[in-house]
Formats: structure tokens, sequence, C-alpha cells
């Protein structure tokens, strides 16, 4: 069972790392900027990875799966706040849609799913057995870790260069730090 | 300031790479606080939309 939640806690970050590269492949190659309350959602989700990266590194542990759902809430409380800025009529909405759903709905669904996916291993007792360690991560924890790594730090970038030193504005059209 | 909590994030990634656990868990949770002190100033934002 224990090497289930390492199946699991490995999935679940390359999951969260593909999700913030879809969302960076729709800025750079669509042209949609992410607005404030995205990048906040953007947050949430590198948080909660960041809870299953450590469980890959250390081994499972209590608190590493409380950072994936206190950070989970966050993202999901800036998703809903997003979906409840649009949910009357004629108040528009913010970026294109995917199947049917924005993005910021997307986002909800998925905080959810991570918070329930946390929960549901919480449940696999035996991997708290070992408790956590420093021993030599594994070549697949290593690659997942730099990997993860590598995502955090361009969402940094992009975010400096549209953002700046400052607040983003609501409706980001330009990258601040690009401008002319 | 929207940019902090990303850079103190890439900090909380890196560290466990390096082997620190605990740093890596302080750090997320400084970010998760500057993540929600935006939220909030979003949040207390009056809203501008004609209804």
């Amino acid at each position: 069972m224990a090497a289930i939640a390492k199946a699991l806690n490995i999935l679940a970050v390359l999951g969260i790392s593909g999700a913030l590269l879809f969302a960076f492949y729709w800025q750079l190659v669509r042209g949609e900027l992410p607005c404030p309350l995205c990048l906040v959602q953007r947050l949430g989700l590198i948080g909660a990875g960041l809870g299953f990266a450590l469980n890959v590194r250390f081994g499972s542990s209590e608190s590493h799966y409380g950072v994936v759902i206190i950070s989970a809430l966050v993202g999901g409380a800036a998703a809903t706040r997003q979906i409840l800025l649009h949910i009357v009529p004629d108040t528009g909405s913010y970026g294109s849609a995917l199947y049917g759903w924005h993005f910021y709905t997307w986002a909800l669904v998925v905080f959810v799913a991570i918070a329930a996916l946390a929960g549901l291993l919480l449940f696999i007792e035996a991997q708290f057995v070992e408790g956590t360690h420093d021993l030599r991560p594994s070549m697949a924890a290593q690659a997942v870790g730099w990997l993860f790594v590598v995502v955090v730090l361009a969402n940094a970038v992009s975010t400096l260069l549209e953002c700046g030193f400052g607040a983003c504005p609501d409706n980001p059209t330009e990258y601040e730090l690009l401008r002319k | 300031m929207m940019a902090l909590p990303f850079v103190v994030l890439v900090i909380a990634a890196l560290v466990p790479m390096l082997g620190f656990r605990k740093t890596s868990v302080i750090v997320w949770a400084v970010a998760m606080a500057a993540t929600l002190w935006i939220l909030w100033s979003h949040a207390t934002t009056p809203l501008k939309i004609v209804l």
C-alpha cells in the first residue's frame, strides 16, 4: 500500500506540473495573460504540488498532506471568488472556455479533487511507518522534483515579467517589464 | 508584489532538493500567508460590475 501511495504522489506532482504547463501553453501560444486571481490559483496549485513533492522526496508525512490541503483550500477560495464574480448573467467572464467551462471553474474542480486525493491518501497508514528521512532519493524522485522546480521557476519569471514589482492589473494585456 | 509569493515558492521548491525538509514547509507557510493577503486585498476591493 505504501508503494501505491508513493506512486500516486508522483502522479500528483506530474499532474500538477502538467496543469501548470498547460496554463503556460495557453498564456504563451494563445496570448491570454493570467489575471491576479488566476495567479493566486496558480500559487495554490504550486503549493499543493510542493506537498506531494515533499512526500516523494522525503517519504510521506501528515504535515506534507497538510501543505497540500491548505494550498488547495487557498486556491479553491480564489477560484470560487472568480466564479462568483461572473455568476450573474451578463457580467462577462475572463479568458476563453475549455470544453464549456472557464479555467477558474476547472481550477475549482481540480482543487476539490486534490484535497479529496490528499484525504484519501491519508487513510493509507502504511506509508507513515518509516517516517520522513533524507536518504539518497531515487532517480524518479529527483527527476520529478527538478521538473517541479523548473515549472515553479518559470511561473515566477513569467509573473515578474507580467506584473513587475507591483500589483497586477485586473485585465492584463501586456508584460509590464517588457513594455517599451 | 504579486510576484513575491512565486519567488518565495521557488525557494520552497528548491530547498527540498538540497535536503532541507522543515525549511521548505516554513517557507511555504510564508508564501501562503502572502497569497492569502493578496486574496484578501482582492476580495475587499469594491467591485466595479454594473448590474
